[in-house]
């Protein structure tokens, strides 16, 4: 049956928001709000800081438009503006950077603002904290010091172990110095000049090895690097060219020449490091190639001179009693010990080093070619031989062009300059030694090659410097070219005796040269100087020079003789005093009357005077007046 | 490199040309010359493609100067240019062709008298042989007119009257320095001129 109804109460819905619920059960709604207060709730929701241009006049129309039109909007808007975060960011980074730009330029400019430092009280000086503060840093410093030692102290001992990343590591430093290329399973490397222009045709291939794989077990490895080089056999030991010049009598000839063996040198160390056996290996093979070349050369020479190869040495003479010998020493440590005299190794190191730069050379004009480098044409050709066509050299003169010297031709004029460059310093020093009267000094040219060099020989006499000797010596090859102080030149020939004749055929043109120049100073009458003069005895060898006074009363003369050989003399004829009164009248002066007459040798040494031209100087000056 | 001068020979009538330079070189023996070898001397003509009237361009080679090669223009111009100068020819194929059949060469003994030196040639264009050419150097002098009265003797003891007077290339540079392309000038002026080989 129907039970007693429930009373069902219908009521609307809430409209109002419930502002609050009294204690008595009374809700007190919320007035609605009306249309300007609903707008300006809508207007806050609003958020200003959008984009303005985007915006402009839209602020009233989107607080007009519904809020449920906002919600559509709303959701429409990240599809709309996909950018949107972009732009945000960019909006703002835009915004910090013109505040940075505001501020910096206000800093700088100091046009509309100035930036001033606000003063501000001394802070209080706490000295325990400053100490605190200061240790703590220091503490904090010296932590980081200590991480780092740590660091590289670990690094180094990481570097003397003998590891694996240690052999890279050497590896990596022979390929800084070495080419390297690795065949199958081993490391090959190349030390020959072939890449430098090297025609040799002996190769130069070494291999690389890790010391580890072949150290026995239980051996302490005491090696240096964990890398190893194999050296081919033919290179092994240590090698270098012995280059003698030395005097030889006459009598012996090239064929009676001793075979040398090499002094002892100094080898190579099977612990030694990779790079030392490298470069002695290396050396090894250069002087190989200069050998075999000068030996090919002294084989096939047509001039005049033979060469003798003997072996490894080359003997050739450079002058007649003046050998030069080239040897290959090479010393492998394989032969015997000789125990050889200990005679003076006379080796001569500047000619080696040539020979070195020649072979250097050779290597050079192999591999650069002057400029230009044209696309048609031949590489290589010098600039007169490319001039040649349009020069129409005739055939001789290309023929000329192309001869070229060989290495032993152009050390054999190093050697000859050499030579003779030394004899002739020997010739001065030995003649200025021994000759103290008129002073020789030999000043030697600092700007000289090997091919020439030149020397300026000043005579003089002490006190009377004012006249003075020059002579002027090439150098060159095979001569010395002189040139005299009045221009004569005269080309001497690699004789010593020459060089000596010279000398003291000047040493007695200076003597009568400053006779003369006395003469000028003190007013005597220069009679008759003849430089090569005939009177007197013949000599041995040199020239006479003579020169003949008259005082300026004209009534002592005196006669100067002068010669290598014999010396100086002098001799006097003093006027009659006598002879005065049996004069004719047609004799308009006395000196025409003693004309004739015996001239009085002079002893020169008991002459007051330091040198021959100071005791003439006394002489004459006493006579002038009697 | 002296004054040279060079004369055609011509051959007389029931001779052949061999036996004229047999006779010459037996002459020039006896004056008391001496062998010293051979000499090559050829010419070949070039002509222009496109200019009108045509211009012709010799290219001559010489075995006494073997890295040049010496150009005449038909106005007179000369060049002395390295012998790379002929691959340049051929790149210029297009303006100047080269004359078929045109190649003209000199080639003898070569003889040495104290300051003299003497060529004798046989000329032949493409095998068959049409003259004498007799090349006179003198090496000391480089003027020509100083030298001529010498190198007129010397020629007139050879080849008799042909050499009375100097040829046309060395009167017109008595008084100047005489060039390695002298003696080219000469030879082919004599060529062209006295053999009938004008161009066309």
């Amino acid at each position: 049956m129907a039970a007693p109804s429930v009373n069902i109460s219908v009521e609307a819905a809430i409209e109002h928001q419930i502002q609050e619920v009294r204690y008595d059960g009374q809700e007190i709604y919320l007035a609605p709000l009306s249309m300007s207060e609903n707008l300006s709730k809508l207007a806050h929701k609003i958020d200003f800081y959008k984009d303005e241009s985007e915006e402009k006049g839209k602020p009233t129309s989107e607080g007009e438009k519904d809020t449920d039109e906002e919600k559509v909007l709303a959701p429409f808007q990240p599809s709309l503006w996909p950018w949107d975060s972009v732009r945000n960011k960019l909006k703002n980074s835009l915004t910090e950077i013109s505040v940075l730009y505001d501020v910096l330029n206000i800093v700088k400019e100091k046009h509309y603002m100035v930036t001033d430092p606000v003063s501000q009280d001394p802070p209080e000086l706490k000295a325990s904290l400053q100490m605190l503060a200061k240790k703590k840093s220091l503490v904090a410093a010296a932590q980081l010091l200590s991480t780092g030692a740590e660091r590289l102290k670990r690094v180094q001992v990481e570097m003397t172990s003998n590891t694996q990343d240690n052999f890279l590591m050497e590896l990596l430093k022979l390929r800084r110095n070495w080419r390297l290329k690795k065949v199958h399973n081993t490391i090959l490397g190349e030390l020959s000049y072939k890449s430098a222009g090297s025609r040799f045709w002996q190769g130069g291939t070494f291999e690389v090895l890790k010391t580890s794989d072949l150290a026995a077990d239980g051996e302490v490895a005491s090696r240096k690097s964990s890398l190893d080089v194999s050296i081919p056999s033919e290179l092994e030991g240590v090698a270098y060219i012995q280059v003698e010049v030395k005097t030889v009598s006459d009598l012996m000839d090239l064929t009676s020449a001793t075979l040398k063996m090499p002094a002892g040198l100094g080898t190579v160390s099977a612990d030694a490091y990779w790079q030392q056996k490298l470069e002695v290996a290396q050396n090894v093979l250069f002087c190989k190639e200069l050998f075999a070349q000068l030996a090919r050369e002294a084989v096939q020479v047509k001039g005049t001179t033979p060469h003798m190869v003997v072996g490894n040495q080359i003997l050739t003479n450079v002058f007649p009693g003046i050998q030069l010998s080239i040897v290959l020493c090479h010393y492998t440590g394989k032969e015997k010990k000789v125990n050889l005299a200990p005679h003076k190794l006379e080796h001569n190191h500047v000619l080696e080093h040539s020979l070195h730069q020649l072979l250097r050379e050779v290597h050079d004009r192999n591999l650069n070619y002057s400029p230009p480098h044209p696309a048609n044409a031949m590489l290589g050709m010098s600039k007169r031989r490319r001039l040649a066509g349009p020069r129409a050299m005739s055939r001789s003169e290309l023929v000329e062009m192309v001869q070229s010297e060989s290495l032993l031709e152009q050390i054999l004029k190093q050697t000859k300059h050499a030579v003779l460059r030394i004899r002739t310093m020997h010739v001065i020093d030995q003649l200025a030694v021994s000759i103290q009267d008129p002073q020789i000094c030999a000043h030697w040219s600092c700007l000289n090659s090997s091919l020439e060099s030149s020397v300026r020989i000043t005579i003089t006499s002490y006190c009377y410097e004012n006249c003075k000797t020059l002579l002027v010596l090439l150098i060159g090859i095979d001569t010395i070219k002189v040139v005299m102080k009045d221009g004569r030149v005269c080309t001497l020939l690699f004789e010593n005796s020459e060089l000596r004749d010279l000398i003291q055929w000047q040493i007695c043109q200076h003597h009568a040269q400053s006779i003369q120049s006395l003469a000028k100073m003190q007013g005597w009458q220069v009679l008759s100087a003849i430089i090569n003069s005939g009177h007197g005895d013949m000599e041995a060898y040199g020239t006479t020079t003579d020169v003949m006074l008259a005082s300026p009363k004209g009534n002592v003369i005196l006669a100067f003789h002068s010669n290598p050989v014999s010396g100086n003399k002098l001799a006097i004829k003093k006027l009659d005093p006598s002879l005065d009164a049996h004069i004719s009248p047609a004799v308009t002066a006395s000196k025409w009357a003693s004309l004739a007459g015996d001239f009085q040798e002079i002893n020169l040494n008991q002459l007051e005077g330091r040198n021959l031209v100071g005791k003439i100087d006394m002489l004459m000056a006493r006579l002038t007046s009697s | 490199m002296g004054v040279s001068c060079v004369f055609s020979y011509p051959v007389p009538e029931g001779r052949s040309g061999a036996q004229v330079v047999d006779i010459l070189q037996k002459q020039v023996e006896t004056m008391g010359g001496s062998k010293t070898g051979t000499f090559y001397v050829d010419c070949e003509t070039y002509q222009s493609v496109m200019l009108n009237p045509p211009k012709t361009l010799h290219i001559l080679h010489n075995s006494e100067y073997p890295a040049s090669c010496f150009a005449i223009l038909d106005s007179g111009a000369t060049l002395v240019a390295d012998t790379l100068f002929i691959a340049l020819m051929s790149n210029l194929k297009n303006i100047y062709q080269a004359w078929k059949g045109a190649k003209i060469e000199s080639k003898g003994n070569r003889f040495q008298l104290a300051d003299f030196i003497l060529k004798i040639g046989s000329v032949s264009l493409a095998g068959s042989f049409k003259g004498i050419l007799l090349e006179v150097e003198y090496c000391p002098c480089i003027v020509a007119s100083e030298c001529w009265a010498m190198l007129k003797e010397l020629l007139q003891s050879l080849i008799g009257n042909i050499a009375e007077s100097p040829p046309s290339a060395l009167k017109k540079k008595k008084w100047m320095k005489s060039t390695p392309q002298q003696p080219q000038c000469c030879s082919t002026w004599t060529i062209s001129t006295t053999l009938g080989k004008l161009p066309p």
